[in-house]
């Protein structure tokens, strides 16, 4: 009996030691996958407002993922992300228009490491 | 010369918009423009770009006497572990209901499903207020199945996509062709094996996961192929030539990728060997519809998947007697699933020892089974990571040949996360004590006890457990004295409901059904 307790006192101990808190999410989100040589978008348009690109890297060489405004200027870029790791990157797309996403490492864009996201009202 | 094939499949993938628009404001925590930290999309040590790696089965256990299941009338205990084993338990009100319509009845529900059909029934899912994105938000998916697993009607048809989620494991691929991949296992989840052999074939997932679509005749990719025999259909019986053969016949598979990512499968007759192969001792121009029917037809091909179905129901593995029963059945029906599994579900077997559960719950079964007996919904985004950590995250099984079921669930930090689990329906008050409701110590142990098994579902728990949960509760106010506030013994009352209730929920009765 008192090992029973002494496991159920070790076992609650454990339990209360707690979890994490819930995030929130808000903005809209655009789940992005990475592969060698290809981004694909799960979502390909949005309306105008923060975006959160959810990206995964399923390949096995480090990404990166720029985005680009319908004029050329680059407004984000994530960090560099390793194989089998993800990120988020949030980027405000306030004007409608073609975005750019890409790839910036070494001739990944031109293997096809690019996608595009519309924003519409 | 191409045909399309499976572009349908990639519904909801590049080029579509699909999931919930949330709000435009900016998540905490993350930055616009580049910040934000790396997260990391694995467990420490795993990595996405995993090649399917294939391990050793354990040894296969000898069969074991048992004692006969009991006879006679059709009792809660019955019920419980029917719905335990074909889904994910059973609230006391449905098992009581069960118990009066009889065993006949009970069966002729959980594999046909109820009269609500498809719906889902109990509260939606959300996270933080909002609904789910399985899409676009990371972890969604598992949070939208297990939700299906809590709310739906036909259990047995959700326990199905999970076995084979994990029979045809794949991992790693895009989240709108793995959700489509879910929807393909649920619809040929009690049906046709050859159906869903065929679907699963030309399953955008699978394909790419076993690099089909880089096969063609110059340069044949046997990945397919080979777990095709050994893990899809036959397990042996088979060589390393039919290996070959089969992935000759198996060429021809491409997938067309656009501007937005992945556009469909398709056949190209260009791509495909259209030669003579020599499969399991026959000879043909065989294509992949051939090699699909070989390997259904081939004698190893019905117990083993016979076998395979009934360990994922019954913890003894079966007599050569069962087997060749089951296979027969198997056959009879045309290749037909719900009658094999209609024959696993009324065995005595599957009801031997109901006073001492032998299996122990997966964690998704234990999470899910743990809503669903409480009319609990899926509300908790914690349930990504704990699933994870607890070693069974949907979506993402960790190699081709699936998990390891069984005791190996049992890992010290996994129990510590089901601990983890329960104490976090108790401490969001949602199975917890309700605040002011305890107004005085229980008048005994009993009553305490009673009180938390029907707080959280009455879970079985052993005569053992039964009577070291009362000695808990009897001495549980033993170092207060008369002269101690009421208020103090309240809140003593409201700790013993507390511990009592996290114990029924995660403790080691809780692992098994």
């Amino acid at each position: 009996m008192r090992a029973s307790l002494a496991v159920t006192a070790a076992l609650l101990a454990a339990a209360f030691a707690g979890a994490a808190a819930d995030a929130a999410p808000r903005s809209t989100a655009v789940g992005v996958a990475q592969r060698e040589f290809r981004i694909s978008l799960y979502r390909t348009t949005v309306p105008p407002g923060t975006v959160r690109f959810n990206v995964t890297n399923f390949g096995e060489d480090a990404h990166d993922l720029a985005v680009i405004a319908p004029g050329g200027r680059r407004l984000a870029i994530s960090p560099e992300i390793r194989a089998g790791r993800r990120h988020t990157l949030a980027v405000r797309l306030a004007r409608p228009g073609a975005y750019r996403l890409l790839c910036t490492k070494l001739d990944h864009p031109a293997r096809g490491m690019r996608a595009t996201l519309r924003v519409k009202r | 010369m191409t045909t399309a094939v499976a572009e349908a499949a990639a519904a909801g993938g590049a080029g579509t918009a699909t999931g919930h628009t949330l709000d435009a404001s900016l998540a905490g925590g993350e930055t616009v423009a580049g910040g934000g930290a790396e997260t990391a999309a694995k467990p420490a040590g795993k990595t996405a770009a995993r090649r399917p790696v294939r391990r050793r089965r354990p040894p296969r256990r000898k069969p074991v006497r048992r004692r006969a299941a009991p006879s006679g009338p059709w009792t809660e205990a019955h019920v419980n572990r029917l719905f335990w084993r074909a889904g994910f338990g059973a609230r006391p009100d449905e098992a009581a209901f069960w118990v009066k319509q009889g065993r006949s009845a009970t069966l002729r529900y959980v594999l046909d499903g109820g009269p609500q059909g498809s719906a889902l029934v109990g509260p939606a899912p959300s996270v933080e207020g909002r609904p789910l994105d399985p899409v676009n938000e990371w972890a969604h998916d598992g949070l939208w199945w297990l939700d299906r697993m809590v709310r739906s009607q036909r259990p047995l048809q959700e326990k199905m996509t999970l076995f084979w989620h994990d029979h045809f494991a794949t991992n790693d691929q895009d989240t709108p062709l793995m959700l489509a991949q879910n929807r393909t296992f649920r619809r040929h989840a009690l049906g046709s094996f050859p159906k869903l052999l065929r679907a699963v074939t030309l399953d955008p997932a699978m394909q790419l996961f076993l690099s089909l679509p880089d096969s063609d005749k110059e340069h044949p990719n046997e990945n397919f192929a080979r777990e095709l025999m050994e893990l899809f259909t036959l397990g042996k019986g088979y060589s390393e030539g039919d290996i070959r053969q089969a992935a000759r016949a198996l060429t021809g598979f491409r997938a067309r990728w656009n501007d937005n990512g992945f556009g469909g499968i398709y056949y190209d007759r260009e791509r495909h060997d259209a030669g003579v192969k020599r499969i399991f001792g026959q000879r043909g121009r065989f294509a992949w519809t051939d090699v699909l029917e070989l390997a259904v037809a081939h004698p190893n091909h019905a117990p083993f998947l016979a076998t395979k179905l009934w360990e994922f129901f019954v913890a003894s593995p079966p007599s050569r007697a069962t087997v060749r029963n089951l296979a027969g059945i198997y056959r009879r029906s045309g290749h037909r699933l719900k009658p094999v599994l209609a024959a696993i579900l009324d065995h005595p077997a599957l009801y031997r020892n109901l006073d001492a559960p032998d299996m122990v719950k997966s964690p998704i079964v234990f999470v899910a089974g743990t809503l669903r007996t409480n009319g609990l919904g899926v509300t908790y985004q914690s349930l990504t990571w704990m699933l994870d950590n607890m070693g069974q995250r949907p979506f993402d099984p960790p190699s081709v040949a699936g998990w390891e079921w069984g005791p190996a669930w049992m890992s010290s930090n996994s129990m510590r996360v089901r601990f983890d689990w329960g104490n976090r329906l108790i401490d969001d008050d949602a199975l917890g004590p309700k605040p002011g409701t305890i107004t005085q110590p229980p008048a005994s142990p009993a009553e305490a006890l009673e009180q938390a098994l029907a707080a959280v579902g009455r879970p079985w728990i052993s005569g053992v457990t039964r009577s070291h949960l009362l000695e808990m509760a009897a001495r549980f106010f033993d170092d207060l004295t008369p002269r101690t506030r009421p208020q103090r013994r309240i809140e003593r009352a409201e700790m013993l409901q507390r511990s009592l209730r996290l114990i029924l929920l995660a403790g080691p009765d809780a692992q098994l059904h």
